[in-house]
């Protein structure tokens, strides 16, 4: 417990923790103090010198920036003195010298109009109501609660600067700053991203970036977090500028597996206009990302689907509710066992999830159900058996405190983009970043020591990092020789990793794997994160269990302290849901397996059915299985960009040989095109809800925002039409209902009840009311040892026959920033847009091969895409083209394509086969140089 | 007027953009011949004015890759300092004391006159690309005053017409 001291505040004694600031003492006592450049979560800055006091402590009577004085014993803290009161407004009034100010100390402020008549001769421009932040304004309200008097001596002084108005998602207009520095210090304190800075000094200090260039090259993430922080309307999202909130709701963001708890605010035409990050968030502290804070956009889009659509001939045409669900269950009942399939999508709640499975299992007597971001499986049930939980041992901000990292194939800056702050912010106070990965992603850019193995041999590289770690005898013996089985099994199996085959089949030099091996250990024990995007899925399985056993002897999962321990990094939103769900082919709810014979029983006696045993298709095998017949109805619920991106083979195209394709979505696209019913879907923001995310914390959604249209959740329509074909227990009146079913199947889920999730986020595993939240499961209590998986020396992989049609592969990684290359911000229809030359990677000896030389203009040519740039000869891997773009650059195409809900098509970045195209050798000039 | 305007509008601030190897390069070794115990932003940026006279563009970004800082804080912290320009300076610079003592000793007559031999109005670049006049806020010289310096050489007890028949000398 920290060490509490008692000061007093406004007379009265509060307790107050040792090394805080007097403003959050009286803060947290329920004083107010006013403040404008101070924020939770921020280190004290004192640059307004609003929060000033008078305190009577060690130095005698002062009057202080309370913001910037820690407690101390036996203070004597007056926040509201005549006196105070007076400078507060001085200070004031020197602040909004340069702000327009003709409206904040108006008596009549609230009942302005922009159109009225003024008698204080305020300009149309410069009234409140005319400001995007009017009803949010942390200015305006300081100056009311000050009670300013009318007028302030000073006159007021307007910067006239031109908005910046051209960059993605963000407006700026500068002559509202009132250069609090929030914004700059969210961006370095928090993000760790430096985008933005104080530029200039003296009274033209200002904010802004380098040279006065655009976010898209200053290495923005388009976060949003200086938006949130700013207390005046000088940053603002562009999206519904003018908009006002009505109501807030809170939620959780179903764009990615963290799992942010949002704010959502709705106006009175109930469309959703803003999404603000939850400063109490468990999983984000207040923290977004571009997907979480623009994202969300599609909830209100003109194009959602809003009636069914029914199949007559070669067109849908629109029917009503009732009849699009008899006609789709009077087919289906046609199509039970296991010729059908069902597959949900990560982005559905729970009870979606719960409930699709339990149709697809009871109502169609197939195990085939899967969800559309199910393609790396192998991520989860190694951690099951090795240590008892087929999820993250910690939760996401432990990683805070952790020593050292070692991150394990994953873009987790874009796909899990909240989850690397606090891995930014540990390294800023000297933790260690190891990153294997063959792309370049941000997070190499932050790392101590980026390992690039040859594809294929991540399991080869982390098994030599294991054999130094034994031979060195850097592993925790204390740990290894009191908690933990096959210890011995295991260590035989290391003398297969001799380091010299490990780097001829890595590519990675001895010296550094050992420094690999130290850097993990000797500042450890630390956490390891994996994504494995860039590992073929035969590898899998073996790289997951590497990992474990590296966790293990290092006693990262022993200690079950913040800091250590396993994080899966998957992809989609619930897929953790999804698996406790059993909304996955190979287990039912609560992780037992589909042909374990007591959970078999058990179903059975609960949902009086008799459950299909066979292990059913996922979404990896099921193109196939839909190409063979063997398939021949299917349950779409979503949209994903996995149909059409080829990781699941040509789907899109094998959806046409269906005998009947049920498609329940938001938007029409290539899949409900070719469906015989279509089924308005609601979204997260229609349904109340509960989500899991990647560090298996159970939260709510709320209903913020009612339907327009015929759409409804998955849950209630496959409830009815399981009605329909006749099956009982789909009778659910609410979702609260569905998850009441759900506490009582999953054990894990058992204490949950919604009462408990109101309050915030509770993790599993949760099987009493009365259970506390534990951050690491794994080992707790456990009287099972923990066992090490001998791991075996992998194949090497054979070379890829140089006259396939894609010989080589492409690694393709994306930064946020590369300053030392070439760019231009052009300005095209008043957006800015990145014009820049990318380069190609190709290894000296390929070149030499295909007959390259640097500066050559070549296409780099995939079954999907073709990327054009220039060579250089620097790849360090014999085979792989590798190639580094900006986030940026994505990000427009993203934010100008036509599709409403884009966030979606972010994509993932996995290694791709393919071949060289030469357009032209390089200019004569150039060859001159 | 405001940095963040200013620096838009610097006369051909865009040409900076045009990428440039040798520049780079003579960058690169600019930053990387510091010797001092501790290399930081500000030290490379000096390392940099010394060498060009002048920051360029392409020096906020190789700067900011050498030190690890991000761009927009390399530029935070050139855009602080006064002494620190980003347009090349002109061939000659002249650098005007006008310090209390200069001030007394008649310091407001020599830049005016000066100015106006330089055709400009106050402190800037002359067209013609000869000078550059800058104003000083002591040149240390006070015993000597009114001092200017043309070329960082130092001269005392001038007039303003002296000072004209030096410029226009150059």
């Amino acid at each position: 417990m920290p060490e509490h001291i008692t000061i007093e505040i406004d007379g009265t004694k509060v307790q107050a923790e040792a090394g805080t600031n007097v403003l959050q003492a009286a803060m947290d006592a329920g004083v107010y103090v006013p403040y404008l450049c101070y924020y939770p979560g921020m280190k004290s800055f004192g640059a307004c010198r609003m929060c000033v006091v008078e305190i009577d402590g060690p130095r005698g009577t002062e009057t202080a920036a309370s913001c910037t004085v820690p407690v101390g014993p036996d203070m004597v803290v007056r926040t509201r003195t005549d006196d105070v009161q007076d400078l507060r407004r001085n200070i004031m009034d020197l602040l909004i010298s340069e702000h327009p100010h003709g409206c904040l100390n108006c008596h009549r402020v609230d009942l302005c109009g922009p159109q009225d008549i003024c008698l204080r001769h305020v300009g149309v421009n410069d009234r409140c109501v005319t400001c995007p932040k009017n009803e949010r304004c942390e200015l305006k309200d300081t100056v009311r609660w000050l009670e300013m008097e009318l007028d302030t001596e000073l006159t007021y002084n307007n910067r006239h600067l031109p908005q910046q108005v051209n960059d993605p998602f963000w407006d700026m207009d500068l002559n509202l700053c009132i250069v609090c520095g929030r914004c700059v210090r969210a961006c370095d304190e928090i993000r760790g991203d430096n985008a933005l800075a104080f530029v200039d000094r003296g009274g033209k200090g200002l904010i802004g970036t380098s040279i006065g260039t655009s976010l898209l090259e200053s290495g923005c993430e388009f976060c949003g977090a200086c938006i949130d922080v700013c207390p005046t309307g000088a940053l603002v999202e562009r999206d519904h500028k003018w908009d006002k909130a009505v109501t807030t709701y809170q939620s959780t963001c179903n764009n990615c597996a963290v799992g942010c708890q949002v704010k959502l605010e709705v106006d009175k035409r109930n469309q959703l206009i803003r999404t603000i990050g939850d400063l109490h968030g468990a999983p984000n502290q207040g923290q977004l990302c571009v997907k979480g804070k623009f994202g969300l956009e599609y909830v209100n889009d003109k194009r959602r689907l809003r009636t069914p659509l029914i199949r007559r001939g070669e067109d849908l045409e629109e029917t009503t509710l009732t009849s699009a669900l008899d006609f789709a269950a009077a087919e289906l009942a046609k199509y039970r066992g296991e010729g059908f399939a069902l597959i949900a999508s990560p982005r559905h709640a729970n009870e979606d999830l719960y409930i699709a499975q339990k149709f697809s299992r009871v109502v169609m007597e197939s195990n085939n159900v899967d969800v559309s971001s199910n393609l790396r499986p192998e991520l989860f049930p190694a951690l099951g058996e090795m240590l008892g939980y087929p999820a993250a041992t910690n939760t996401i901000w432990d990683l805070e405190l952790a020593k050292s990292f070692l991150v394990v194939s994953s873009n987790m800056t874009e796909e899990q983009n909240v989850t690397a702050i606090p891995i930014k912010k540990a390294l800023k106070t000297g933790a260690k970043l190891l990153v294997i990965d063959q792309r370049e992603t941000e997070l190499t850019r932050y790392a101590d020591l980026w390992l690039r193995p040859r594809p294929g041999t991540e399991t080869a590289l982390i098994g030599g990092m294991l054999r130094v770690i034994v031979d060195e005898s850097l592993d925790d013996h204390e740990f290894l020789s009191k908690g933990v089985n096959g210890v011995t099994d295991f260590k035989n199996s290391l003398w297969e990793f001799d380091l010299m085959q490990v780097e001829q089949i890595t590519s990675i030099s001895r010296e550094q794997i050992q420094q690999a091996a130290r850097i993990f250990v000797e500042n450890g024990p630390g956490a390891i994160l994996y994504g494995l995007e860039t590992v073929e899925p035969v590898d899998r399985d073996a790289c997951v269990r590497s990992l474990i056993d590296l966790a293990i002897i290092t006693g990262s999962v022993a200690k079950q302290a913040a800091g250590t321990g396993l994080y899966p990094l998957y992809a989609g939103a619930n897929e953790q849901g999804a698996r406790d769900m059993g909304c996955v082919p190979s287990h039912l709810p609560g992780h037992s397996l589909v042909n374990e014979e007591s959970a078999i029983d058990r179903f059975n006696r609960e949902w009086a059915t008799v459950l299909p045993s066979n292990p059913g298709v996922g979404v990896r095998e099921i193109t196939e299985k839909i190409t063979s017949g063997q398939i021949e109805a299917m349950f779409l619920l979503g949209n994903s960009e996995n149909f059409k991106n080829g990781t699941m083979g040509e789907f899109i195209d094998a959806l046409g040989d269906l005998k009947f394709l049920v498609v329940a979505d938001t938007f029409a696209s290539e899949i409900t095109e070719v469906a015989d019913v279509v089924l308005p879907a609601a979204t997260f923001a229609e349904e109340q809800g509960t989500f899991t995310n990647m560090e298996r914390r159970v939260q709510l959604t709320q209903r913020a925002i009612t339907a327009k249209g015929e759409e409804d959740s998955a849950w209630r329509i496959l409830g009815q039409i399981a009605r329909r074909i006749g099956v009982n227990g789909f009778d659910h009146p609410n979702s609260e209902d569905v998850f009441e079913e759900i506490r009582g199947m999953v054990a894990l889920y058992g204490g949950i009840t919604h009462e408990r999730l109101a309050k915030g986020g509770v993790q599993w595993p949760c099987p009493a009311i009365d259970t506390s939240e534990s951050s690491a499961p794994h080992t707790e209590g456990s009287q099972d040892k923990l066992s090490l998986t001998p791991i075996e020396f992998p194949e090497p992989q054979g070379e890829i026959d140089p006259s396939s049609e894609y010989p080589l592969t492409l690694a393709h990684g994306r930064v946020l920033r590369e300053p030392d290359r070439k760019m231009e911000i052009d300005l095209v229809d008043k957006r800015n847009i990145i014009v820049r030359e990318e380069i190609l990677e190709v290894h000296p000896e390929d070149a030499l091969v295909l007959g390259l030389s640097v500066g050559d203009v070549i296409d780099v040519v995939s079954e999907r895409e073709r990327i054009r740039g220039v060579v250089d000869t620097t790849s360090p891997l014999k085979g792989v083209v590798s190639t580094t773009t900006l986030f940026g650059s994505r990000l427009l195409d993203i934010n100008q394509g036509a599709t409403p809900d884009p966030m979606i098509e972010f994509g993932a970045l996995p290694l791709i086969p393919v071949r060289i195209e030469k357009v032209a050798a390089q200019p004569i000039e150039a060859a001159a140089d | 007027m405001l940095c963040f305007v200013k620096n838009f509008a610097i006369p051909g601030a865009r040409d900076l953009t045009v990428a440039n190897e040798d520049l780079r390069d003579r960058i690169r070794q600019a930053i990387k011949r510091q010797e001092r115990p501790t290399v930081t932003v500000l030290s490379s940026l000096l390392a940099t004015q010394d060498e060009f006279g002048y920051i360029p563009r392409e020096a906020i970004e190789e700067i900011a890759v050498y030190t690890g800082a991000s761009t927009n804080d390399v530029w935070g912290v050139a855009s602080f300092y006064k002494n620190f320009q980003f347009t090349e300076p002109n061939e000659h610079v002249i650098e005007i004391c006008w310090g209390p003592s200069c001030h007394i000793m008649g310091a407001p007559e020599i830049i005016e006159e000066a100015a106006e031999v330089l055709g400009i109005e106050g402190e800037g670049d002359s067209v013609d690309g000869k000078g550059t006049l800058r104003y000083n806020t002591c040149l240390g010289a006070c015993a000597r005053a009114p001092v200017i310096s043309i070329d960082h050489q130092l001269y005392g007890r001038m007039t303003a017409k002296k000072a004209v028949e030096k410029i226009k000398s150059l």
